[in-house]
């Protein structure tokens, strides 16, 4: 009945900034990001890259509460950066390497079709063959 | 090295690496190496739950006179798994701007029919062969797979091509309704996920000590080989060495190690996750490709990184949404 609808988890309400940046008032260099309808997903992948950074003091990130959409990271660094950089550093650096891991597996696939499909023309069996749960043909290397 | 965003900063990026060791149209399994956990967590979450593909999300039942009352038939139907390939490049309906948001046009929307009734003595299954797709890309899985293995031979009766039962019908009872499919992502109902299965599992790195072990007696190798759960030691028939014959049936279970122990030999075997090392297995629903969901995975995750992006000058940010939005 009072039930809140279910896009409400992952849809930004009117109005609301996706990310809000709020900085600590006795420690300098550090800060909180507060990013709406986000959860551990881009939580833990953040605090990890974060992690990676030697000028990074501090980095974490906690989810308040199941039924508040937002997570809030909190990164604490040494004075030769600073937590806006180092959080900008680390999107770009995870950004970078998903496109890697992009390119790795469009050729992985690729291979694995090319040479499923060479073998098939040189009509030998062993990578293509028909199990019997599965309609699809199979490639096995 | 070097370079990269943020100002100037050093980059601390990774280079994963992958092998995949099985592929089928539904099933993938593969190694990747050089990551951690949390970034192959973060894909398998997204496969999960957020790779959109496109459900039944509006039914509008004409003539329901089965057994099964309007909402389990409307639920049943969400259920079907539709071929997504075209979910990726599709508008979600809420912020689709050609239809103001009725979710009933081209860009956001495919239309279904389905009308069948009963005249014979025999009970008649409705299934999914019997829903008609105003689009020829979206249509159910099994349907799809059927035409695409022999389009001429394709019969709905046939008992291995029978489809995806949505309710029986007996004499006289009829089932007429309009079916519109929607994207949507896992994340807001279970219906829109393209995964039936995602997990990932630490390679392990097993080293048994071989001057220990060769101190145990042949029925001890046995019985702590037998002390595993699973196959994952066996004893040479020829050597009598206790040898790993398959390290990924390991399931963490420190049953070998408790084992050990108890014989009075602590450290017989050590055991341990390697930390950058994980052994994926993704089966999908068909509603698009194993191989296509980890590399949508993979783009529906950048797009995440991306709206997480601080906006330099937000004012200016607020602005140009207000002027899009308000259009």
């Amino acid at each position: 009945m009072n039930a809140p609808d279910r896009y409400e988890r992952f849809v930004v309400p009117e109005g609301t900034k996706k990310v809000s940046y709020e900085r600590d008032t006795k420690i300098v260099n550090a800060a909180s990001f507060t990013i709406e309808r986000e959860d551990h997903t881009i939580g833990n992948i953040l605090r990890m890259q974060l992690h990676r950074d030697p000028n990074v003091l501090f980095a974490g990130y906690k989810l308040p509460h199941p039924l508040q959409y937002k997570i809030i990271v909190r990164i604490h660094t040494t004075s030769q950066s600073s937590p806006t950089q180092a959080y900008n550093q680390a999107i770009d650096d995870l950004d970078k390497e998903l496109q890697h891991l992009k390119k790795a597996f469009e050729s992985g696939f690729m291979l694995l079709q090319s040479v499923v499909e060479e073998e098939r023309r040189k009509n030998k069996k062993i990578i293509w063959f028909k199990t019997q749960e599965h309609d699809a043909l199979c490639a096995v290397l | 090295g070097g370079g990269g965003g943020g100002g100037g900063g050093a980059s601390y990026q990774r280079f994963p690496k992958v092998r995949i060791r099985e592929l089928r149209d539904e099933y993938a399994k593969f190694e990747l190496r050089e990551t951690d956990a949390s970034v192959a967590n973060a894909l398998r979450r997204v496969m999960l739950a957020e790779v959109p593909t496109v459900a039944i999300d509006l039914v509008e039942v004409e003539v329901n006179s089965s057994v099964l009352n309007d909402e389990f038939i409307a639920h049943r139907l969400g259920l079907v798994p539709l071929t997504s390939d075209a979910a990726m490049a599709m508008r979600f309906s809420r912020d689709c701007d050609a239809c103001d948001g009725d979710g009933q046009c081209e860009y956001c929307s495919v239309e279904f029919h389905l009308a069948v009734r009963c005249d014979a003595d025999q009970t008649l299954d409705v299934t999914s062969a019997d829903l008609r797709s105003t689009d020829p890309k979206v249509c159910p899985v099994d349907v799809a797979r059927a035409l695409d293995a022999d389009p001429t031979s394709y019969d709905s009766t046939a008992a291995d091509q029978r489809g995806i039962i949505i309710v029986k019908l007996r004499r006289g009872q009829e089932l007429r309704l309009r079916a519109i499919a929607r994207k949507g992502i896992g994340k807001d109902h279970a219906k829109w996920s393209p995964a039936a299965t995602v997990t990932f599992m630490y390679e392990p790195s097993i080293h048994i000590n071989e001057e220990m072990m060769e101190t145990l007696t042949l029925e001890e190798k046995s019985s702590w080989v037998e002390s595993s759960p699973t196959k994952v030691f066996d004893i040479d028939p020829n050597t009598q060495q206790v040898v790993v014959i398959d390290p990924e049936a390991y399931t963490y279970d420190d049953e070998v190690i408790k084992k050990a122990e108890a014989m009075g030999k602590p450290g017989l075997v050590e055991i341990y996750p390697k930390e950058d090392s994980f052994i994926f297995t993704v089966e999908s629903t068909g509603a698009i490709k194993a191989s296509q969901l980890v590399i949508n995975a993979i783009e529906v995750l950048r797009q995440k990184l991306d709206a997480v992006r601080l906006q330099e000058d937000t004012d200016l940010g607020e602005l140009s949404a207000h002027l899009h939005g308000g259009g």
